[in-house]
Order: structure tokens, then sequence, then C-alpha cells
């Protein structure tokens, strides 16, 4: 009875491939219908026939958390995106409901992710092969860094799909698809623990991105989409090599492939190397950040892209820049990281701080101000991790979630006025005010929240970031100058998102198009008021984030300075070395050799010959 | 003795379809339909206009080549008496391999062939067989271990092509391209040949594995026999460029692949140029494999590199030029051949890995560039065939899945995931920076941006622009053939692109039979 | 390496000497008497007419490469038969396959119409 029980199991797969198959819409005939569910179940059977069914044990598993739960958030927006091309497009009602219910499922499903504190070591972690003969794992967790960022993402991209649907009308179907791929593509790059697992994340945000840019951007689309296109490619290049090479490195130490964050994060490279594979990491992150003087590609996306897409990439896509250099920069080339950091500071402060800032000021176009604004806040999420402080890494993390929501709602508020006027020249516009009062009581809300007002989110970022870099081993005597550099950095953010509130909303009406506005309609405001809400609870009570983050910088910062002083003793050294395990929580799922340490020795054995 | 045709069933297979499917074309009632000739007369073929049968026919043979390969692979070939035929063929994991790629790539092309040759009312019988009798010159090719057989298979191979590319004999263009390619192909033969001719003077053998041991044996100082074998070995190397269309061998490629109708240029840049890396990576790891031959100092690695960074960089950049799709995919196939190339220097420090890696490249890219044509023709119909970008413009929004097809195609053969041409050129970038040949694979990674560009550029004009008014357009043909052999190779992409792990095992089992 | 290739050398060197001694003598020494009829294209005594090149039904080189290909099959079949007993069944059924794959060819030359010489 037990076998019967089994097999009927193993079954259930097939069965509800064929199901699926049999009431698929397409055809009518019985026959056609069961030939389709028969094609359906093969298929099933040829996929789980190539899965490999290699057992992982993970070293321990946290009983209170349930291990798919990072799966089911990462994998529900993919598969609906694949679910999404079989949907008609004749129905685009249909279309949207899906995919808002579907972003809407994976964002409640984030919300369990809080339901734990966020203690040393990684969370919901869940480990498998996925091509055993490379080394490579499917392993997935996150700490309270990373939770941060999943959690800004799911709630950014309903917000952004919801306002492109009251503005994009046509190809609905392609824009469905574009944003769950994205969406799960990035919760997929948040969570992963597997550098080349990361690496096919970060690829796979390209092509929907750019085809969200291209298709319904505005007038220079294409050029635009073929810059962010080429200079994201660009870095990611770079860095496939280095983690090759690191890969490689480790397999001739200890004799078996693995692209595991955990395992290659023990490797002690020699000066050269670890720069160059610091260098190939580090282009690729700030290309994406971006910072001066990769930033061109940014200021074009943003003005081409359609408001949905602005708010993705400024409120997820430019973090997952600063995610990737905390986590892989940071984390694998402390030596590097370390010795670089004042001269990268210097940078961000000049030309991220300052330029951006300057940028911001002179520009004609409001969204073109915001997009330049961007490479000024990001300015500062860089200073604080290149301070390395427990402060400063802290506000940097704090400066990313406001800059998300400050930013995605800024752009989202641009948006509005773009619907209605079709322009964003700050020059057709002033005394809006007078027609539109909550709109632009909501506009001076969010602009308090970037500029860095107290009791807005902004300022808390700011100031811890601020604070750390003023104490900053790793900026030794450039500390005090940078952070008297950012802290003027924050006058100048006041003077230009201040300058252009005054000329768009106050003042007189003068331009007779501007008189028939209707104020922000209830589709906006509903996707405004969750961003508007939290920047004064992040303002006010910015200990909910901070307790969470608190135990992940700690470490980041004490894995910082441990691993210079690794790099520092080993300096001199022409081989890699590998540093010993430390243990603990933060090396739970590390790689263990596989029984035979390569594939394909293992299958000649029995092999011919 | 039965073992022994079983070992070569494959072969076989393929060789007595082809000849079934002779017999089908001749005995087989004629079409009502067969306008086809240029002048319009009435033409009495009895394999005229039955595209769809004979390409169903042949592509169930070539399939079941396909099968018979996997049906060998698994029953363990070294136990079936392949002695008697070795050292001419050798029945290895390693030609299977091949062979069931092979067999694969020209199924599908033989599929695209049916729809394209109707809808284009060129719908000559003997295309099909002309496919069916190349593809068992290049399974021949992936067994030759003899630089005879090598020679034989090649020219089976490379003569039912010939005949493929001049199929439409109204086009002064098919003409030219037919003829450029048979006079190179014909040349390119006879330096290999004078190759062969001096590596017998010089060693004796005939058999690649005796010239490996011959030149084993060779002592290092200079010699009239060591110059030979080197000059041999160039003279050889250079006819196989031209199969494989590396730069500077490639003038004829891209005129070549422009003029021929569609499904044979699939065919040209799948299976041929798969079958001739089968038999370089076997002469060169075989006959040259001695450690001297596979130096930096003297030998066949920096030839290698050079082709390969000359392939790679002037492809790639004459390719972001064109203004016609074809051509571009034409240059880029040189442009892969240049990464494979890399992945054979990396054979000089790790034989196995590296032809591990080459092997599933090809098969990840036969696929790709194969569904990449289908998706071309797909694209087009007898009005107006799809060929330059510009006929693609609004194609996304107008035929929604030819686009999206076409799109997944581009992007394997751009290297994201979750494709299979991602892993394939990880693979191959991982076995040449395993062999420390890290210059060479910078300059691979920066072309595959330079790549970037050009197979960005299919997918701006099909969804993010619109055609010019008033201009003709190409409106997508309807063909269950061409359809079908487009899901047969989406899926494969996409199932090589998540799941790897199995085809990377048995690149990696491949491998090590070769050696 | 030369040694073993000197005697060709020497025959490629002698036979070159010996053809431009008799050209040049005969060219010096040969008296020159030329005439119309003897500048004239020599063709099996008929005077030649029409274009200098003419295009050859292409029937012509089809039945001349049948011929070439039936004929080879002579050659393969010869040494077969010569090592009969040698090569037992492997033999028989490799050269069975042969004549099957040329009685196919010939099947399908016949149906297509390469071997009608009219129409």
């Amino acid at each position: 009875m037990n076998a019967l029980r089994d097999a009927g199991i193993e079954m259930i797969p097939y069965l509800i491939a064929f199901v699926v198959g049999y009431l698929m819409p397409w055809r009518k005939e019985w026959f056609e219908r069961f030939a389709v569910g028969s094609v359906a179940a093969l298929s099933v059977a040829f996929v789980l026939g190539l899965w490999p069914d290699k057992a992982v044990e993970v070293a321990e598993t946290r009983p209170e958390e349930w291990g798919h739960l990072l799966n089911l958030i990462v994998f529900l927006p993919l598969i609906a995106a694949i679910a999404v091309v079989f949907l008609p497009r004749q129905s685009p009602k249909l279309l949207k409901q899906f995919t808002m219910v579907v972003l809407g499922v994976d964002f409640l499903a984030s919300l369990a992710l809080l339901g734990v504190p966020m203690s040393e070591g990684w969370h919901f972690q869940y480990v498998t092969e996925w091509v055993p003969s490379l080394g490579i794992r499917y392993h997935v967790a996150i700490d309270g860094i990373s939770v941060w960022l999943v959690l800004l993402s799911t709630l950014s991209t309903p917000i952004a799909l919801h306002v492109s649907f009251g503005s994009i009308k046509k190809r609905t179907k392609e824009l469905c698809f574009a944003f769950l791929m994205l969406h799960g593509a990035m919760m997929g790059a948040f969570v992963s623990l597997d550098l080349f697992l990361f690496f096919v994340f970060w690829e796979l945000m390209l092509v929907p991105m750019i085809l969200i840019i291209g298709i319904w951007g505005g007038v220079e689309k294409i050029k635009a989409s073929y810059k962010f296109f080429l200079y994201t490619m660009a870095g990611s290049m770079m860095m496939l090599a280095a983690i090759l090479y690191m890969a490689w490195v480790f397999h001739s130490i200890e004799g078996y492939w693995t692209f595991d964050y955990l395992a290659l994060k023990r490797l002690v490279l020699p000066e050269d190397a670890a720069f160059w594979c610091f260098a190939g990491f580090a282009l690729a992150f700030l290309i994406k950040v971006p910072m001066f003087p990769f930033h061109t590609w940014l200021p074009d996306a943003h003005v081409q892209a359609p408001t949905g897409g602005s708010i993705i990439l400024a409120a997820v896509l430019l973090k997952l820049g600063t995610y990737g250099y905390i986590r892989f920069c940071m984390g694998m080339f402390e030596g590097p990281a370390w010795e670089a950091s004042a001269t990268l500071a210097g940078v961000a402060v000049a030309g991220g701080i300052f330029y951006g800032a300057l940028c911001a000021w002179k520009q004609s176009d409001i969204k073109r101000l915001v997009a330049y604004s961007s490479v000024a806040h990001l300015g500062f999420v860089m200073l604080g991790l290149f301070s390395g402080t427990h402060a400063g890494v802290s506000g940097a993390i704090v400066q990313m979630i406001n800059h998300g929501i400050s930013t995605g709602a800024l752009f989202l508020l641009v948006g509005v006025i773009y619907d209605r006027r079709h322009t964003r020249q700050i020059a057709d516009f002033g005394g809006l005010a007078k027609v539109m009062p909550v709109y632009t009581a909501l506009f001076v809300l969010v602009t308090m929240a970037s500029v860095g007002v107290p009791g807005t989110n902004g300022f808390v970022g700011e100031f811890m970031v601020i604070m750390g870099t003023m104490v900053s081993d790793s900026l030794g005597r450039h500390a005090t100058p940078a952070a008297v550099g950012a802290s003027f950095g924050v006058i100048l953010a006041a003077l230009y998102m201040l300058s252009m509130v005054q000329r768009v909303f106050f003042g007189p009406l003068n331009n007779p198009k501007n008189e028939k506005l209707t104020d922000i309609n209830s589709r906006e405001l509903v996707a405004v008021a969750p961003l508007v809400a939290l920047i004064f609870v992040f303002g006010l009570f910015p200990n909910i984030l901070l307790s969470r983050m608190n135990d992940s910088v700690g470490a980041t910062v004490r894995h910082l300075a441990e691993g210079r002083i690794a790099y520092e003793a080993h300096a001199g050294a022409t081989t890699a070395k590998l540093r010993p395990k430390r243990g603990g929580p933060w090396e739970a799922g590390h790689p263990s050799p596989p029984q035979v340490a390569d594939v394909a020795v293992a299958l000649n054995a029995g092999a011919d010959k | 003795m039965i073992d022994l045709f079983i070992a070569l069933s494959p072969l076989l297979t393929v060789g007595f379809g082809g000849l079934l499917l002779m017999l089908a074309e001749a005995l087989g009632k004629p079409a009502n339909n067969t306008g086809m000739s240029p002048d319009g007369a009435v033409v009495v073929d009895a394999g005229a206009g039955r595209s769809e049968e004979l390409g169903l026919l042949a592509t169930v043979i070539l399939f079941s080549g396909a099968a018979s390969s996997m049906g060998v692979w698994l029953a363990d070939p070294a136990t079936l008496g392949v002695e008697l035929v070795s050292p001419w063929l050798q029945v290895d994991r390693y030609s299977l391999f091949f062979s069931f790629i092979l067999c694969i790539s020209g199924g599908l092309c033989t599929l695209l062939g049916g729809g394209y040759l109707e809808e284009h009312k060129i719908d000559r019988g003997e295309f099909f067989t002309l496919v069916v009798f190349s593809t068992v010159g290049a399974i021949a090719l992936g067994f030759a271990g003899d630089l005879l057989t090598v020679f034989v298979a090649l020219e089976t191979m490379s003569l039912g092509v010939y005949c493929m590319i001049g199929l439409r004999r109204s086009s002064p263009r098919a003409g030219e391209a037919a003829l450029k390619y048979f006079l190179l192909g014909s040349f390119a033969a006879a330096i290999m040949m004078f190759g062969a001719a001096l590596l017998y003077a010089a060693t004796g053998h005939t058999d690649l594995a005796g010239i490996g041991a011959f030149v084993g044996g060779l002592g290092g100082e200079a010699s009239g026999e060591t110059a030979m074998v080197i000059v041999g070995m160039l003279l050889m190397l250079i006819g196989m460029a031209f199969k494989i269309s590396a730069v500077p061998f490639h003038m004829w490629a891209p005129d070549a692949y422009e003029g021929a109708p569609t499904p044979t240029t699939s065919f040209m840049a799948a299976a041929v140029k798969t079958a001739a890396f089968a038999v370089l990576l076997r002469i060169l790891l075989i006959a040259f494999g001695d450690p001297r031959l596979m130096s930096w100092g003297a030998g066949w690695p920096p030839v290698m590199a050079c082709l390969s960074v000359l392939s790679m960089t002037i492809a790639n950049v004459i390719a972001g030029r064109q203004s016609s799709v074809k051509r571009m995919l034409a240059y880029s196939s040189i442009s892969h051949a240049g990464y494979l190339l890399m992945g054979v220097c990396a054979a000089m420090r790790l034989p196995e890995e590296a032809s591990a890696s080459v092997m599933f490249y090809l098969a990840g890219y036969c696929i790709s560039t194969i569904g990449a044509f289908g998706a071309l023709i797909l694209c087009g119909s007898r009005g107006k065939e799809a060929v330059s970008y510009a006929d693609l413009a609004g194609i996304g929004r107008r035929h929604p899945a030819a686009a999206a097809a076409f799109a997944l195609f581009v992007i394997s053969l751009a290297g994201m995931p979750p494709t299979a041409g991602f892993f394939g050129k990880l693979y191959v970038f991982r076995a040449t920076i395993d062999a420390e040949l890290y210059s060479l694979a910078i300059i691979g990674l920066l072309n595959s941006i330079v790549g970037a560009y050009y197979y960005m550029k299919v997918l701006v004009f099909m969804y993010m622009r619109e055609p010019i008014p008033g201009a003709p357009i190409a409106i997508p043909m309807r063909s269950s053939m061409v359809v079908s052999a487009l899901i047969i190779a989406a899926a494969l992409v996409v199932a090589i692109g998540v799941l790897p792990g199995a085809l990377l095992e048995m690149a990696a089992v491949a491998a090590a039979a070769l050696s | 390496m030369v040694d073993s290739y000197l005697p060709m050398f020497l025959t490629f060197a002698i036979s070159l000497i010996a053809c431009t001694v008799m050209f040049t003598f005969g060219h010096f020494l040969g008296p020159k008497n030329p005439s119309p009829a003897k500048n004239m294209p020599f063709e099996c005594g008929n005077d030649t007419e029409g274009a200098k090149f003419t295009r050859m039904n292409v029937k012509f080189y089809l039945t001349a490469i049948l011929f070439v290909v039936f004929d080879i099959e002579v050659v393969f079949i010869y040494p077969w038969a010569v090592l009969f007993k040698g090569l037992g069944w492997v033999g028989f059924a490799t050269m069975l396959m042969f004549i099957v794959s040329l009685l196919v060819a010939l099947v399908y030359t016949w149906k297509k119409g390469g071997l009608e010489w009219e129409s």
C-alpha cells in the first residue's frame, strides 16, 4: 500500500502538467487537448530527468524558518512571467490582475521574512546542487542587509507597475512579462550566495529593463537603452572574468570546483590578482550604482524610461550596485577595498555628491534633475560604504532604502505631471500649487525627505553616513575633509531641490495650459501613499531598520577588518592561500568537497577503457 | 560482426536513410504544383513540390540517426568490436557526441527547409537528400581517425553543401555564392591534401595516432622531418580554418551565407562548422598532441590564438556595421568560431576540460544559430523575405511569437542567461582562464560586449522601432514545419540553459574519450 | 633528405635542358616559309568554323560522370573478389551495402530522366 502511495505521489507533477496542458484554451478537439497534455507531461519528465537529484545537507536549518520561502519569492514572479506568455493578449484586464495578484502575493510572502529576528548568520537558507559538474549550487539566503532590499523591491515593483498601468495603454502583455521577469531577477540577485547564481540573475535583469526603456520610453529611448545595455554589459563581463579566476584559484588549492560566496570569501589572493579581481567586481558595481565617471548612462536612462521603469531603476536596480559592493567587494576583497577606499571616497564626494548636485542644479528638465540627484544621493551611500565603520555602513544601507523610497516617490510624482502635460520642463510650469494643492503638498513632503530634513527618513541616513565617515579608519586623514564635503553636499541638495519646487509650484500661474490641470487622482494617490507613509515611519523610528541590520553590519565591518589583516599578512606572496574556516553562523552552508573530486574523472572511471 | 554494424549505426542509419529518401523522391508521385522552373515552364520532376513530405521523412531519418548515436553511446562503443575499422573510423564517445549534435542540427535544418522551400517556390526534393548525405559526411568527419578518411568525409560533406547553396538557380547571387564556396572550398581541400601529403612523407603514416607517435619520437633538434611536420601541420590547419571560416580565411563566408537559401545557411553555420571543429580537435590533440607542439614557442597554440583573436575582433566589428541580418548572422558565426578557437587554444594546457568546453559550446551554438536563422525565415514570406534589420521593424508588435523566438535565440547567441549560449560561453571562458590564457580571455570578454551590441540591435528593431511608412512589409509566413523546428530549438536552448548538467557531463565524458 | 631526392632532381634538370636545347635549335635552325594555309589552325583536315567556345549539352557531362561512377565500382569489386574468403561475412555485408547504394543511385538516375538522351 505504501509503495502504491509513493508511486501516486511521484505521479503528481506529471498529472498537474497534463491537466494544465489539457485545459489550455488553444485547441478544441479532445484528442488535440490530450496530445498537448501528453506533451506537457513528457516535458515534465524531461525536466525532472535533467534535474540533478543529489541532495545537499545544509549545516543547520533553523526550525522556525520555512526553507522554501526565498524560493517562493524568487520563482513566483519568474514562473508567472512564463505564464504571462501564454495568457491571451486580447484581455489586458486579466493580464493586469494576474500580474498584480502575483506581485501582491510576493510582497506578502516577503513580509514573512520580518517574522524572525535577524540574528547573526544567514536566514532562510536553502542550498541544492544545480550544475554539479561545474560546482555551481543554488544557494540562497538573506541577512539583515539584504532583507531590507528584498522588501524594498517587493514594495516598489507593484507600485511601479500600478503607476505604469495608468499611463501605458499599449502592449500590456509585454509590460507584465518584463516587470515580472525583472522582479524575479532582482529578487534572485539580492538573495544569491553563489557567485554564479548571482551573475545569472544579474544578467537576467538586463533584457527586461532594456525592453521597458526601449518600448515604452521617450523620444531618445533607443539610444538610452543601448547605453544602459552596453555599460552594464561591459561591467558584468569583467566581473565574470574575476569570478572564473577566483573559482579556478579555489579549485587549484582545494581540488574541487565551487562558486560559493562563503568558500571564495576565504581566498586570500596575492596583491596583483586581488587588485584586478577587485577591479573587475568594483567596475561592474560602480557602473550600476552609478558612480562618477560611469554615471553618464543614468540621466539618459531615467529621462527616457517610462515612469514605472524609472521607479524600478531608482528604487531597486541602482541598489544592486551598492548591495553588490557591500556583499562582494567588501566581503571578498577586504584588502584592496580598504586600500582603495580613500581614493574612491574622494571620487564619491567630488564626483558624486558635488558634481551630481551641481549638475542637478542646472537642469531644466525635472526628471533629469531627479536623476542627477540620484547620483548625489548614491554618492552618500558609497561614501558610507567606503568609510568601513559600523555607523557609516548602517547609514549607507538606511540611505539606500531611503533613496529607494523618496526618489521612487519623486519619479512617480514627476510622472503624474508628465501624464497631464506631456512636458517636464521646469520653465513650462509655475504656480501649480493653486490648481493642484494635494499634489503640491505631497511633492513638497517628498522633497523634504530627499533633502534630508530632520523627521524624515533622509535625515537619518545622511547623518549616520557623515558621522561614520568622520571616525573612519580606512579613510585615514581624508576622513574629516570627506565628512565636511559631504555635509556641504546636503546644503547643495536643499539648494537644487527647493529652487526647483519654488519654480514649479509657487509664483504666478502664468502658463494658460496649466490652468485646467486636475489634481492627483485616486490611482496615483494609492501608489504614492505607502511611500509617503514610509518616509515618516523610517524618519521617526529608524530603529525598525537599524535593529534588524545591526548584527549583519557588525559582521560585515568585523570581517572587513579581519580580512584586511589577513591580506596584509599575506603581502608579498605570489600564490593565493585559503584562510581557515571561521566557523559559526556566517559560514553555515559552506560547500564541502564532493565525494569524487571531478565528475569527468568519476564518469570516466566507469566509461570505456 | 553485428556489433560492428551496431557501432556504426549512426552513420549507416543516416546513410541508408539518404538512399531511402532518394527512392522516395524518385518513385513518388509528382505534385501538381510544380511550376518552379525559372522561366515559368512547368517542369515534370518527381521530387518537386513535395517539400513537406520529403522534409518530414528527412527529419525522421536524421532524428533516428541522433537516437542511434545515443543508443551506441549508452551501449559503450568500446565493447562493440570497433577495432576492425580503427584507425580509419574511430567509434568512441567523442565521435558519438558529435554525431548526435550533427544529426539534431541536420534534422532541424530539414524541418526549416520543408517550410522554406515550399514558401519560396524552390521546392526541389534534392535538397533533403543533399542535407542527409552532407550530414553523413559530417558524421564521418567526426569519426575519422585517418587523414584519408578525413579527406573523403570532408569532401562528402562539402559536395552536398555546394549544391545546396546554388539551389535557387534563377538567382545570380546564389550562383555566385555557390561558385565562391566551391572554388575556395576546393582550394582549401587541396591545401589540406598537400599538408597531408607532407605529413605522410615525413612520418610514413596517414593515421592520426601513428603520426602522433612518430612526432612524439622525434628528437628535439631541427631536422628535415621536423620541418616537414610543421609545414604539413600548418597547411592542414589552414585547410581547416577555411572550413570553420576563421579570419583571415573567412572571405567566402558572408557571401556564401547570404546568397544561399536560409536553411542551407543554417546548415553551413551549424553542422559544417561543428564537424570541422570535431576533426580539428582530434587532429590537434591526437596527431599534434606532443608537448613540444602544444607550447607557445613552437607549435599550433600561437597560430590558433592569432586566428581566434582575429576572428573575434574583426568579425564582431564588421558584424556591427551590417544592415542585413543574414549577413550579420554570418559574421556572428565567424566570431563564434573565434570564441571556439579560444577553447581550442586552451586545450594546449588542459586538453580534456577545454575540448569538453568546445563541445558543449558547439551544441548550444548549433541549436541557437539554427534557431536564429529559422526565426529569420519565419519573419518573412514569399512576397518579401526578411533580410535586413528594417524588415524586422515592428515584428514584435505584429507577430509576437516569431519575435519572441528570435529574441530568445539572439539572447542565446549573445551568451546571456537563461540560455544554452550562456553556459557555453561560460564554460569556454572558464577553460581559457584555467589554462592561464588571461589576455585571450579578456579579449574574448571585450569582444562579447561588442557582440552584444549587434545582437541587441535585433531586439531594438523588433520591439522598439516601427517600419518606415510605405516600405514593403515582410509578413511572417505560416508553416507548421518551421514552427515545430523553432519550438524544438527553443525548448532545447532553454533546457540546456537552465539544467546544463546532463549535457556538461556528456561533454566531459566525450572529451575524456579523445585522449 | 636531399640525397634521396637527388635522382629526381637530376631527371628534372636533364629533361629541362634537353627540351630547351631542342626547341632553341629548332627555332633558329629550321627554315621559315609562312603562308596563309599553313597559319590556319589544323583540325582533322576540315576547315574550322563557328565560334571558338560552344556550349556542350549538359547530357554529355552527365553521361560521362555516370560512366565514371559505375566504372569505379569495378575498382572496388575486383580486389574484394580476390580477397573474398579472407574478408568473410563482414566483407560480404559491406560489399552488399555498396552495391545497394549504387543500385539506388541507378534507379534514381533512371527515374529522374538522367538516362534519356531525347527530350
